[in-house]
């Protein structure tokens, strides 16, 4: 894996919301097959990380490169190239069924500039026929579990929206699948589904950016673990490591717990940690 | 499909029949929407028969549900409020009525090139604001629309304030429609809209402009360029509404300034929801109910609008999907009620 050319790669990454910096000077790179978990307290600038990779926003400054491409502009063409996302509040049509949800990240690169979706536009008015794109989200679908895709959206559980924005992402057949917080609201089952995803996107070789505050389950799941505190990157490693290292108690207990040293009470097993805020 | 285990008894798998459409639209359903629109139009004509007075009536409709068509694409289909459809239908008026009268050029080039322009107009003014808020879209497309109209009293070669009329009769390449088969094409042109709209809302154009008025930002990092997508839909509808402008003003034989003004615009607005806005079909059925209500009823001509603007408020509370939308709910009760109930072996 060593020697094999980075998937994505980014460095110098900052972003500031007026007065308060979000992000200072991030580094992030990821291996084809690698996951890569993001970990850190409320505010700590994983969403905006995520963010600035996919394009929702745009970082300050920074370079960022997918497969060796430069990747800048707006969220469309980085999804052109390769990057799918989901949101930490799911950004689903409500309106809309659970079906069309799942199809139109299939379809949205079909629209990518001003000429194809006019082209779009008159083959969806005079050309109906079942495409193979509907054919692709169900078994999508089948693959998540996601039953009744006549639903509307609007109507399922959290843990439920968070599958089905999974899947819509899925649907891009992405390169780098950014995953922001999949598990906040899932019941067991949820869980277990969006981990036999993530593990068959890994098997394809692809990349992942999981995003959770739930930091045993991060770690259990992924290759290498970013731990974020205040904009910055204050820990990049093994996962085993990174729960037993002394910025992990800093960021997440202070001071106070790192200086109470190996007296702590304080056990990467512990309960406590399964609930970090 | 069955995940749960449920305990019921194994159902015989049927095999679905073929279906030109994933089974998973959402609104009303496209089935047979075509042939109840066709089946309707009908029957208006044959009520029209060729009373004059009902057919201007019809050609009025006819002109209206256009224009709610128009607004359909960006306002209830991508979520962009424009008020200039007064000036787009103004420019597909005068589009045919300066060729017409201007021009040796044929008539149905006016038809061409007037959508044409009103869907540059409607891009030029989504440019202006599409860095702001849809409040300033609204803003910005009255601002244009009283200018242009002010433009039109003012300007001498649209003949002021007097506007334009006596035109050349129709001629689509050597055939010379009679005014009774102008009205039936008028309200064909509607169906075929209506029935062509329906089929961009269910294809992946038309779930792609959805998800962008509920969520932008997942609709751009799946990949489409929202605010581009955006003027699409707003350009379609503008030459929707420059159509209705065109068949208004061929069929009238005159276009002033203020032929389509900033009231009828408000009307059309609210025609899908009274309608419903699950079909654009809805918008039609809603334009219908405006033209009834505020022209064809003479015990209620002055009060007309008032009529429409207190039925607005009944519908939104009564049913809020409209009342195509109501009739749906109806039907799928209706359907439950008489369907036995699956899973229960003889």
């Amino acid at each position: 894996m060593a020697d094999q050319p980075l998937l994505l790669e980014g460095s110098g990454l900052k972003k500031r919301y007026g007065g308060v910096v979000a992000l200072s000077d991030v580094s992030i790179r990821l291996a084809p097959g690698e996951i890569l978990g993001l970990v850190g307290p409320n505010g700590a600038g994983k969403t905006t990380l995520v963010d600035c990779i996919s394009g929702t926003q745009s970082a300050n400054s920074g370079v960022l490169t997918l497969k060796g491409a430069r990747l800048s502009g707006p969220a469309s063409r980085r999804a052109k190239l390769g990057l799918a996302r989901t949101f930490q509040y799911p950004q689903l049509a409500q309106d809309l069924t659970v079906g069309e949800n799942l199809l139109l990240g299939r379809v949205a690169m079909q629209h990518g500039s001003w000429w194809r979706m006019i082209l779009q536009s008159i083959r969806g008015t005079f050309w109906v026929g079942r495409s193979s794109d509907a054919t692709v989200v169900e078994a999508i679908a089948e693959e998540l579990q996601i039953t009744r895709l006549d639903r509307l959206a609007g109507d399922l559980t959290l843990g439920e929206q968070r599958l089905l924005e999974v899947g819509r992402a899925l649907g891009q057949d992405p390169v780098v699948l950014l995953l922001d917080e999949p598990f906040a609201g899932s019941d067991a089952n949820g869980v277990a589904g969006i981990i036999d995803v993530i593990r068959t996107v890994q098997r394809r070789g692809h990349g992942i950016i999981l995003v959770d505050h739930n930091v045993d389950l991060v770690s259990s799941l992924v290759d290498r673990i970013m731990l974020l505190d205040r904009g910055q990157v204050v820990f990049d490693g093994d996962p085993a490591q990174c729960i037993a290292s002394p910025e992990m108690q800093r960021v997440y207990f202070g001071a106070a717990a790192l200086e109470a040293g190996a007296d702590s009470e304080i056990r990467p097993d512990d309960e406590v940690l399964r609930h970090v805020p | 499909m069955t995940m749960n285990g449920s305990s019921s008894p194994a159902p015989v798998e049927v095999a679905p029949p073929p279906r030109h459409r994933p089974p998973w639209p959402s609104g009303l359903q496209a089935n047979g929407s075509l042939g109840l629109g066709v089946l309707a139009a009908i029957g208006l004509l044959v009520w029209v028969g060729v009373n004059g007075y009902k057919q201007t009536l019809l050609v009025t409709a006819a002109t209206y549900a256009l224009i709610a068509l128009g607004m359909y694409v960006p306002f209830v289909l991508a979520g962009s409020l424009s008020l200039a459809y007064g000036a787009y239908a103004s420019i597909g008026g005068y589009a045919v009525a300066l060729i017409s009268t201007e021009t040796g050029l044929p008539l149905w080039f006016g038809w061409l090139i007037g959508p044409v322009i009103a869907a540059v107009a409607a891009v030029v003014l989504g440019l202006a604001t599409r860095r702001l808020s849809g409040f300033y879209l609204v803003a910005v497309t009255l601002l244009f629309s009283e200018a242009f109209q002010n433009y039109l009293s003012n300007a001498s070669f649209t003949g002021g304030n007097a506007g334009l009329a006596s035109f050349r009769s129709l001629d689509v390449f050597g055939w010379h429609p009679s005014n009774e088969q102008l009205i039936i094409a008028s309200a064909a042109v509607v169906c075929v809209v209506a029935f062509l709209l329906n089929r961009l809302r269910l294809s992946p154009w038309g779930i792609v402009v959805r998800s962008m008025r509920e969520v932008p930002s997942a609709v751009e990092a799946a990949g489409t360029r929202v605010p581009i997508l955006n003027l699409v839909a707003l350009a379609m509808g503008a030459g929707i509404g420059a159509l209705a402008g065109a068949l208004f003003t061929q069929m009238s034989g005159s276009i002033q300034p203020n032929t389509f003004t900033l009231n009828l615009v408000f009307l059309a607005i609210f025609m899908p929801i009274i309608g419903g806005t699950g079909t654009p079909w809805g918008a039609v059925l809603g334009a219908l109910i405006v033209v009834e209500l505020t022209l064809n009823l003479p015990s209620l001509h002055t009060s007309g609008t008032l009529l429409v603007s207190l039925g607005v408020l009944l519908i939104m509370l009564v049913a809020p999907r409209g009342v195509l939308g109501y009739l749906d709910t109806g039907r799928k009760e209706l359907m439950r009620a008489l369907t036995p109930t699956k899973g229960t072996d003889g």
